[in-house]
């Protein structure tokens, strides 16, 4: 009986180690979780798996490390793709020797001899091996889509056993299951489209979150045999967010970030990818995050403390004291909105600019103390509103992502209820030029829904106007 | 060639707008007379730049007749009658036949994709009704249709087909186009960014919508080609291209009527759905008023300074429509510059700017004296020497490595002075009045950041713009509120 992939696949990392070498005892205790974990199969040296920075010594390590330590427990399915079909060729013999079950192979890349080099590639590759054979459709990577008529033709090939499609490409991937569903497995390999993909028809998946998130997947899949759609769709909505910042912020990096996360000693990505290219500091944290909330690791989160002292102390640290608030008839107002982790609290303190509040607006921006760094408040870049609004963090600010919440959605929230008060005659439009706004604002450091906390942020602000402006102009 | 006439530079003219949006005819006689005796050999109402799909039929009629009317003859008239649907653009061709202009430019079908049969049919059916010369139009950027050559080919043999204007910029697709109908019909360059390359490989026009500023310059550019003097033509497009690039990918028409308006040529907005802030960026308008400044075409004017009661300064300086004549109250503005490419090396500035004895210079030595680790504040200094106004920089971010110091305090502060010695050499900033100032930029530098000469590049351009705003006090509150609801802050959606 040939072998027919199906289930889920892990598209493993590669693990480096410190020195940039492969790192052996990584790789056999990431395969070790994923097989506890109930994956079908596992697939190294795709292109998760670096492949296109693998030595040919690393690639053959690779494999028989993976086959070794599955040790017959699951199948293996050894990435053996290249660009050129001379390399395809013996990498695929040293997998057949090393003992993989099947072969996965990408379409050409770089160098192309369109439809007719692409069926030509996968033609002598089947005739020179026996081991089945998946073939690999990722535009994405290699700039073009290994056509479906060449498919269609590929499929009567008595070794080639099944396709893999990472386009993403819904329509792509039906017309896979119209015209060659019958003959041979397509596999999704597209994390954000599992569940439409495996309900549709196809047999499995090779997915680079499988190594991060296995479980979720074999429950999906599970619930999606037993036809129990409502279930799969549960899942895949959960995971959503994290899969889709690793199919959009590079693949390799943020999967081999999240890992480290969970202790898994991955190391980097090779040259020249970076973690400070594609996915960045703000991005990496909101992985973090997701892997919280899915309790894969552990959240040491606590709700920040709304201020509990009265409104005219909570601005000292811009050296404005209560007498100064009393003295100077400033005013001080405050607003609150949102439950629990979405909650936003917002202090604040407006006055003229040749007032102490002048002083303390450039205060503020000019002297952060670290983690309470100030911005002027704008609604987007070049919108900077009027009157000019200081955005002062009351909690630390410890990561970049925290950051670029509170400077993104808080900050244009903020922004927004502040014109929306000078539309409304709120705000008197003689106080435009020559008052300053002092926001301090309290936001978990864990918050995420950026929408929720735009809305509360705003909503807070409205409510801390309406005090400070709430009897001026009559 | 069958036209001989159909060379040189041709404006591709902006439709002006007045306040309520409709025509301003007006303001297009004016435009018409300013590129006339600049010396251009055609004009092209209606068009692409012209906001053709903004605009009922009757306005399109009314803008040619206008044209027409204004031109007097002095310049050829060639006028856009393109149109998605065939019997259409037959019906605004015979118009445009009747209103006695020169040729008919029409651009490719376009929204539902025609094949090269449908769009050989197209412009057949088209030349057969009329017998006015007709100019194939190929801008697939905006139809997202090419006009294969090989249609091209067999549209030459038409008899009224007598031009084909190419706004692609694929300089492979144009040499086919030399290489297959060359000398038979005039083969004009719709793409302002490879102009000069075109002309030199042997193009007979250009239709440009940066020909609506800078018609002066494309003539020079023409005339040198002409007279073979290729190095010169070449080292004025490298001259111009940032103006040029901005013009051709941010916007089009809507670029050109903001660089007019800065002008004084008043040319009103586009139409909706075009918003500044959108494709045309508030950073990309910023920049184009300063290379217009650069080519003298915005005028200078005297802006009265009044720092504090009893201190006036004036200052000649380059002015737009938004700038006040007079700015007063010193005690703090802000300005705020944006600059970037690059997600790693985008410069954003929030700048703080007053007398030194109000709030901005008290703070300044109050920091001076309390430094905070990681937000160390330096003076600017220039060559070792202290700059006036006596300005601060502070990093936004928390300086943590010898990397991002040297990022913050020497490629970014080099923006940061160079943009300040531009802003007095400019008049922006009054030099007989810098020892009253004191300026604190706080500079955000990405953690990230890798490209120093971007870094430097993006935080000159960012302290410029915020320098202006801060004295010119824009965005407006009028501007605040028209753009509030539109405003996208980039960090505010969920990845």
């Amino acid at each position: 009986m040939r072998f027919e992939p199906r289930g889920v696949n892990v598209a493993l990392v590669t693990p480096f180690t410190r020195d940039n070498e492969v790192n052996e005892k990584a790789l056999r205790d990431l395969v070790d979780f994923l097989i506890e974990k109930g994956v079908s199969g596992l697939v190294p040296v795709g292109t998760t798996g670096e492949f296109i920075y693998l030595s040919e010594e690393e690639r053959q390590e690779v494999v028989e490390t993976v086959v070794d330590e599955a040790n017959g427990r699951v199948p293996i399915i050894a990435g053996t793709g290249a660009s050129s079909t001379l390399d395809a060729i013996r990498f695929s013999k040293h997998a057949e020797d090393a003992g993989s079950d099947a072969v996965l192979v990408v379409a050409p890349y770089y160098l192309r001899g369109a439809d007719k080099g692409d069926f030509q590639h996968f033609y002598e590759l089947a005739h020179s091996t026996s081991l089945p054979i998946i073939l690999y459709n990722i535009p994405q990577c290699t700039g073009a889509f290994l056509r479906r008529e060449v498919v269609e033709d590929l499929a009567d090939i008595e070794n080639i056993v099944g396709i893999k499609d990472s386009s993403g490409n819904l329509p792509y991937l039906m017309e896979l299951l119209e015209k060659v569903g019958d003959r041979i497995n397509v596999l999704i390999g597209y994390d954000e489209v599992v569940l439409p993909a495996i309900a549709s028809g196809a047999k499995g998946m090779i997915l680079a979150s499988a190594n991060v998130i296995p479980d979720r997947w074999v429950k999906l899949y599970e619930a999606v045999a037993k036809g129990d759609l409502e279930t799969a769709r549960r899942i895949q909505m959960i995971v959503q967010k994290l899969v889709r910042i690793f199919c959009r912020y590079g693949g390799n990096v943020p999967v081999k970030e999240a890992l480290k996360m969970m202790h898994f000693d991955v190391g980097k990505s090779r040259r020249p990818l970076t973690k400070g290219g594609i996915l960045g500091p703000e991005v990496r944290e909101e992985v973090k995050l997701e892997l919280e909330n899915l309790g894969i690791i552990e959240s040491k989160f606590s709700i920040a403390k709304t201020p509990q002292n009265p409104l005219p102390e909570r601005f000292q640290n811009l050296s404005i004291e209560p007498e100064v608030i009393m003295k100077e008839k400033l005013k001080v107002g405050e607003g609150f909105a949102g439950q629990d982790i979405a909650r936003v609290h917002v202090d604040l303190l407006g006055g003229p600019k040749d007032s102490p509040v002048g002083d303390a607006w450039i205060r503020g921006l000019t002297n952060a103390t670290p983690g309470h760094e100030a911005v002027s408040a704008i609604v987007e870049p070049n919108l900077m509103v009027k009157p000019i609004t200081l955005v002062m963090p009351a909690v630390e600010v410890r990561s970049l992502r925290q950051a670029s919440i509170l400077f993104g959605p808080i900050q244009s929230a903020i922004g927004k209820a502040v014109l929306d008060a000078v539309e409304n005659n709120l705000i008197p439009r003689k106080t435009v030029e020559t008052y300053a706004l002092i926001t301090k604002v309290t936001v978990n450091s864990e918050a995420s829904d950026r929408r929720i906390l735009y809305h509360n942020a705003y909503q807070a602000t409205s409510d801390a106007i309406n005090q400070v402006f709430g009897g001026l102009h009559q | 060639m069958k036209k001989p006439w159909l060379k040189g530079v041709m404006p591709a003219l902006v439709t002006p707008f007045d306040e309520n949006f409709e025509v301003d005819e007006m303001s297009l006689r004016t435009l018409v007379d300013f590129v006339i005796n600049e010396g251009v050999s055609a004009v092209v109402p209606s068009g692409s730049t012209g906001e053709f799909t903004s605009m009922s039929a009757e306005e399109r009629k009314k803008v040619i007749e206008t044209t027409v009317n204004q031109a007097k003859g002095r310049a050829r008239v060639i006028a856009g009658t393109g149109d998605a649907g065939t019997d259409t653009a037959i019906e605004l061709t015979k118009n445009a036949e009747k209103i006695g202009v020169d040729a008919a430019l029409i651009v490719s079908p376009f929204y539902l994709k025609p094949t090269d049969k449908e769009i050989f049919e197209h412009y057949k059916r088209i030349a057969e009704s009329t017998s006015l010369p007709i100019i194939l139009y190929n801008i697939p950027q905006i139809t997202n249709v090419e006009i294969p050559w090989w249609v091209v080919e067999g549209l030459a043999d038409i008899e009224n087909i007598v031009g084909i204007k190419d706004s692609s910029g694929n300089m492979p697709y144009m040499m086919a186009l030399f290489e297959k109908v060359f000398g038979k019909i005039s083969i004009i360059c719709g793409h302002d960014e490879i102009a000069t390359s075109a002309l030199a490989t042997g193009a007979d026009g250009l239709i440009l919508a940066s020909a609506n500023i800078i018609p002066n310059v494309w003539i020079q550019i023409y005339k040198l080609i002409r007279e073979r003097k290729f190095k010169e033509a070449f080292a004025i497009q490298r001259k111009n291209q940032t103006l040029i690039r901005i013009i051709t990918s941010r916007g089009g028409g809507l670029a050109v009527k903001t660089g007019l308006n800065m002008m004084g040529l008043n040319v009103g907005k586009a139409r909706r759905p075009l918003v500044t802030g959108g494709l045309l960026r508030y950073e990309d308008e910023e920049l184009l008023r300063i290379h217009l400044e650069a080519l003298g075409k915005i005028p200078k004017r005297t802006v009265t300074f009044r720092m504090k009661p009893g201190a006036i300064t004036k200052s000649e300086t380059y002015v737009v429509p938004q700038t006040p004549t007079e700015a007063s109250d010193f005690t703090l503005r802000v300005g705020e510059g944006f600059a970037s490419p690059s997600t790693a090396e985008v410069a954003h500035i929030d700048l703080s700017l007053g007398v030194k004895d109000g709030p901005v210079g008290r703070i300044l030595q109050e920091t001076l004296e309390n430094p905070k680790p990681g937000h160390e504040p330096k003076i600017a200094k220039f060559n070792g020497k202290e700059i006036e106004p006596q300005t601060l920089l502070v990093p936004t971010v928390l300086v943590r490595t010898a990397q991002q110091e040297k990022f913050v305090y020497e490629y970014a502060m080099n923006g940061v002075t160079r943009a300040i010695a531009d802003s007095i050499k400019q008049g922006v900033l009054p030099s007989r009045a810098l020892n009253h100032l004191a300026m604190i930029a706080h500079v955000f530098v990405h953690p990230t950041a890798s490209n120093p000469k971007r870094l430097e590049i993006n935080n000159y351009k960012a302290m410029r713009y915020a320098i202006r705003k801060a004295i010119e006090g824009r965005p407006t509150l009028n501007e605040l509120l028209e753009r509030k609801e539109s405003a996208r802050h980039p960090f505010r959606y969920t990845p």
